[in-house]
C-alpha cells in the first residue's frame, strides 16, 4: 500500500517536473565520499552522497572547513580531481596540504584541486559581497555543468546570511539539479542552512576550542572538539570528535614554546 | 627500385624534382631518395627513369647526381659516391663491369645497377661514402685495420662485426653489402593548417563572429583529425576596419582539435579583450602537434577531458578574472601563507598506488575509497589581506581584541597561546626598502603579493597567538616592525 502510494506520488510529481522532490533510491556505483568522521560517516551511509547538493553549516570555529578539506581530500586520495569555489579567498594551502598529505602516502594531492579564487577580502570591508557572491555561484554553477568532478564545493562560510538570502531560491534549485544523476558531490560550506537536494546531507556542526596546559602563559590550542548534527535524518545524530591543528610546517607539531617569545626555528 | 638524387648546389629543390616522379620521398641530408617502383608503365625502364630524373634536373638548372638500384642503400651509396672527389664513379670500374650495369650519357652521371648486383656494385667504394651513414666514427678503425673498400667490410664475418662493434656490426654490414636495414619512410612536410576568410560586411559583435569562426575551424579540424595531428596553440589574426591587424595566441594546455574548443576558448578570450573596431579579415593559424594516444583502463577512475577542463578554465577566468583559477602549490618557504598558483593539469593520471587500491577493491567488491584513518584536521581560514586590529594587552597577553571591520567585531579573549615568533625574508636588502617604503599601510607589499598568489619577495618578523573570542578562534600576529597588530586567520 505505501508502494503504491509513493509510486502514485512519484508520477504526480513528474508530472509537474518534480520528480526530485522524494529521496531518491540510492543506485549502486560509485562510493559516497567521506567525511573523516567516522560516526558521522555510519550515520549518513558511508560518506556525502553524489549526484546531490549537501551542505556544511556551522558557526566560526566550528570546523566547517575542516570537514569540508577532509571531503575534498578523500576525493583526490582516490585518483579523482575536485573544485573549490573559494568566493572571498580564504582558503589555505598550507592547510590544505597537510590535509590531503594525512591521505595519501606521496602527500602530493594538489594538483588534483581545481582552487577557483573569489573576492579579497571585500566580505569584512565596506563593500557590497553580493556581486563577488554572484559571481562565485556562477562559478560553481559552472564547475557543476562541466561535470567530471568528484567533489565541487563552494565556500560562502563568511558570507552574511543576509546576503545569502538575497540570492534567488532557484539558484539553489538550479545546482542540485546540475549535478543530480551525476556522480559529483555537489557541496555548499554555509553559516546557515541554506538548501540541499532531496538526497543531499546536512551536516551543522558546532565546536568548542581544545587547550592543552594549565599555565597561562605555557599552553597551545589542541585542536576543536566538533559536534556534528544531521538535521535532515529522522534521527538526530550528535557525534563527538577531536580535531588537531595543523601546523605551518608540513608534519612538524605546533610545539609550546613556553613563556615569553621564544623563537621558532625552521 | 629506388633513386637517389644528390645535389651540392641546390639540395632543397632537388625535392621538387623528386616529387614530380613520386610521392614517395625520403631525405638524407643533401640526398633525396625517392621509390621509383611502379614508373615502367608510364617512364620506362630504370635508365629511362634516370634519364628523365636528369632531363628534369637540368631543366631546372641543377647538376645533380643521380643513381638507381634495388636497395636504397645501394643507392645511397653510389650517389654518395658520384660526388666525391675525383669522380669515383669514373675511376672505379668495377662499378662499370658489373654484368649488366650501363651508363646513361649525360652531363650529370647517371648509374643504374640491375637488381642482384648492389653488393658488387658498391664493393669497390672507398669507406668515405659512409659518412652519410652517421658511420663516421668507424672509419679510423677500418683505417687501423688495412681496410679501404665497402667490400673489404663486407668481407669480415659479420659475428666479427658485431664482437667488435655490437648490433651496430650487423647494421654496419648490411650496409656495406648494399642492403636495407629498413624500409623507406615517405618525407612529409610540415603541413600548414590556416585558414583565412575575408568578410563582405565588417563584424563589430561577438556573435556573428562566432559562426565566422565556426566556418573556419570546422574544416581544420576535420585536417587535422586526417593528419593525425591536435593544435598545441591557436594564433588569431583580426583585420579592423582600421587596417590595424589584432592577433590574439592562445596556449592550448593539452593538444586538442575540437572545432568546438577552439571557438569557445577564443571568443571568451574576446570577450575579455573586445577589439576596438569592427572586423574585415578573420585569420586563424593553428599549430600542429603530435596527437593525443590516450589508453584508458576500467580500472582508473575518470577526470575530465582536456577539451573540457581548457574551456571550463577560461570560462571560470572570464567571470572571476585572470590568473584566479588554478591549482594551489605550497613553495619553497618558511613564509606563512605563502603559495604559488600552478595550471591545474589536465592529464592527471592516478597513480600506482591509487591504481591498485582500485584493482584490489575491484576484485573484492569493497568500496575503493581509502579509509580515512584520521579524523578532519583544523584548518585555518586566512585572510588574504590581514585584518588591521587593536589588541589590547594584560600581564604580556592580549585580553580584547578589536576590529573596525564589519561581522569582525572581536571582543574579550576567552583563551589564548603564544606568542610564536617567526621571522625570515631579512637578508633580501631590496625587499627590506619596499617594505620600509609600505611599512606603514595595510596591506603590505608581501601580502599584495600573497593576493596574486606569488612568492615571498620580503622579509617578515611576527609574533603570532592563537586566541580564542566569543565567535571563534583566530590566530592574530604582531607586526614586531611595525608593532602592529593583525587577524591572520580563523581556526576553522
Amino acid at each position: 500500500m505505501g508502494t503504491l502510494a509513493r509510486a502514485d506520488l512519484e508520477s504526480l510529481l513528474r508530472s509537474r517536473k518534480l520528480d526530485r522532490s522524494l529521496i531518491p533510491a540510492r543506485v549502486k556505483g560509485d562510493p559516497p565520499i567521506p567525511t573523516g568522521l567516522d560516526s558521522l560517516d555510519a550515520a549518513i551511509g558511508g560518506g556525502l552522497p553524489r549526484g546531490e547538493l549537501s551542505e556544511i553549516v556551522g558557526p566560526r570555529s566550528s570546523g566547517r572547513t575542516s570537514v569540508a578539506l577532509a571531503v575534498l581530500a578523500a576525493a583526490v586520495a582516490g585518483g579523482e580531481v575536485a573544485a573549490l569555489v573559494d568566493a572571498f579567498d580564504r582558503f589555505d594551502p598550507e592547510s590544505a596540504a597537510v590535509v590531503v598529505s594525512e591521505r595519501r602516502e606521496s602527500g602530493a594531492g594538489l594538483e588534483r584541486l581545481l582552487w577557483v579564487r573569489g573576492e579579497t577580502g571585500s566580505v569584512e570591508a565596506a563593500i557590497d559581497p553580493a556581486p563577488a557572491l554572484d559571481r562565485a555561484v556562477k562559478a560553481f554553477n559552472l564547475v557543476l555543468q562541466a561535470g567530471g568532478f568528484a567533489v565541487a564545493a563552494l565556500d560562502v562560510a563568511d558570507v552574511p546570511p543576509a546576503a545569502l538570502r538575497r540570492l534567488p531560491f532557484t539558484t539553489w534549485f538550479r545546482l542540485a539539479r546540475a549535478v543530480e544523476g551525476g556522480r559529483t558531490v555537489a557541496l555548499v560550506i554555509a553559516a546557515e542552512h541554506l538548501a540541499r537536494s532531496a538526497g543531499g546531507v546536512t551536516i551543522a556542526l558546532q565546536a568548542d576550542p581544545s587547550w592543552l596546559g594549565t599555565s597561562p602563559r605555557a599552553r597551545i590550542l589542541e585542536g576543536l572538539r566538533l559536534q556534528s548534527r544531521l538535521p535532515s535524518s529522522d534521527k538526530l545524530c550528535d557525534v563527538k570528535t577531536d580535531v588537531a591543528v595543523t601546523t605551518a610546517s608540513v608534519g612538524e607539531p605546533r610545539q609550546a614554546l613556553g613563556v615569553g617569545h621564544q623563537r621558532r626555528t625552521k | 627500385m629506388f633513386a637517389c638524387l644528390l645535389s651540392r648546389s641546390s639540395p632543397s629543390a632537388l625535392l621538387d624534382v623528386a616529387r614530380g616522379f613520386s610521392p614517395r620521398i625520403e631525405r638524407h641530408g643533401e640526398a633525396v631518395l625517392l621509390d621509383i617502383s611502379g614508373l615502367g608503365r608510364i617512364v620506362g625502364d630504370p635508365p629511362a627513369v634516370g634519364r628523365e630524373l636528369a632531363r628534369e634536373a637540368r631543366a631546372r638548372g641543377i647538376d645533380a647526381s643521380i643513381a638507381i638500384a634495388a636497395t636504397a642503400t645501394a643507392a645511397r651509396l653510389l650517389g654518395a659516391a658520384c660526388l666525391m672527389p675525383g669522380a669515383w664513379c669514373e675511376r672505379v670500374p668495377g662499378a662499370w663491369r658489373v654484368p649488366g650495369a650501363w651508363r646513361v650519357p649525360g652531363a650529370s652521371p647517371v648509374i643504374v645497377v640491375p637488381r642482384g648486383e648492389e653488393r658488387a656494385a658498391v664493393a669497390t667504394l672507398p669507406l668515405d661514402v659512409l659518412a652519410g651513414f652517421g658511420l663516421s666514427d668507424h672509419l679510423p678503425t677500418f683505417g687501423r685495420w688495412g681496410l679501404k673498400t665497402l667490400g673489404d667490410v663486407a668481407a669480415l664475418a659479420p659475428a666479427d662485426l658485431h664482437a667488435r662493434f655490437g648490433p651496430a656490426g650487423l647494421v654496419l654490414h648490411r650496409i656495406v653489402c648494399g642492403r636495407d636495414d629498413g624500409p623507406l619512410v615517405p618525407h612529409v612536410d610540415a603541413a600548414r593548417f590556416e585558414a583565412s576568410m575575408d568578410l563582405e560586411w565588417p563584424i563589430d559583435a561577438l556573435e556573428p563572429l562566432s559562426f565566422v569562426l565556426a566556418r573556419l575551424f570546422d574544416p581544420l579540424s576535420v585536417a587535422l583529425e586526417q593528419a593525425d595531428r591536435s593544435a598545441s596553440a591557436i594564433e588569431l589574426s583580426l583585420t579592423l576596419v582600421t587596417r590595424e591587424v589584432v592577433t590574439r595566441r592562445l596556449e592550448l594546455p593539452a593538444p586538442i582539435r575540437d572545432a568546438r574548443t577552439f571557438r569557445t576558448l577564443l571568443m571568451l578570450q574576446l570577450e575579455s579583450q573586445p577589439v576596438a573596431d569592427a572586423i574585415d579579415r578573420v585569420s586563424v593559424l593553428l599549430e600542429p602537434t603530435p596527437a593525443r594516444i590516450i589508453q584508458y583502463s576500467l580500472l582508473e577512475r575518470a577526470v575530465p577531458s582536456p577539451e573540457t577542463l581548457s574551456t571550463l578554465v577560461a570560462r571560470l577566468e572570464a567571470v572571476m578574472g585572470a590568473g584566479r583559477v588554478g591549482a594551489p602549490a605550497l613553495i619553497d618557504s618558511h613564509e606563512p601563507g605563502a603559495f604559488e598558483m600552478r595550471p591545474f593539469a589536465c592529464a592527471v593520471r592516478p597513480d600506482a598506488s591509487v591504481t591498485r587500491d582500485l584493482k584490489v577493491a575491484e576484485h573484492s567488491g569493497v568500496s575503493t575509497t581509502p579509509d580515512l584513518k584520521v579524523g578532519p584536521t583544523g584548518v585555518l581560514r586566512r585572510f588574504r589581506l590581514p585584518v588591521p586590529a587593536r589588541v589590547a594587552m594584560e600581564h604580556g597577553r592580549p585580553a580584547r581584541v578589536t576590529t573596525a571591520r564589519r561581522n569582525l567585531a572581536g571582543g574579550r579573549v576567552l583563551d589564548c597561546a603564544g606568542p610564536w615568533r617567526s621571522s625570515g625574508g631579512w637578508w633580501r636588502s631590496s625587499c627590506r626598502d619596499v617594505e620600509t617604503n609600505a611599512a606603514t599601510t595595510a596591506p603590505s607589499v608581501s601580502e599584495a603579493r600573497q593576493v596574486l598568489g606569488m612568492g615571498p619577495q620580503h622579509k617578515w618578523n611576527k609574533d603570532e597567538w592563537d586566541v580564542a573570542l566569543p565567535d571563534g578562534v583566530y590566530r592574530i600576529y604582531r607586526d614586531r616592525d611595525s608593532n602592529r597588530w593583525f587577524l591572520e586567520g580563523i581556526l576553522d
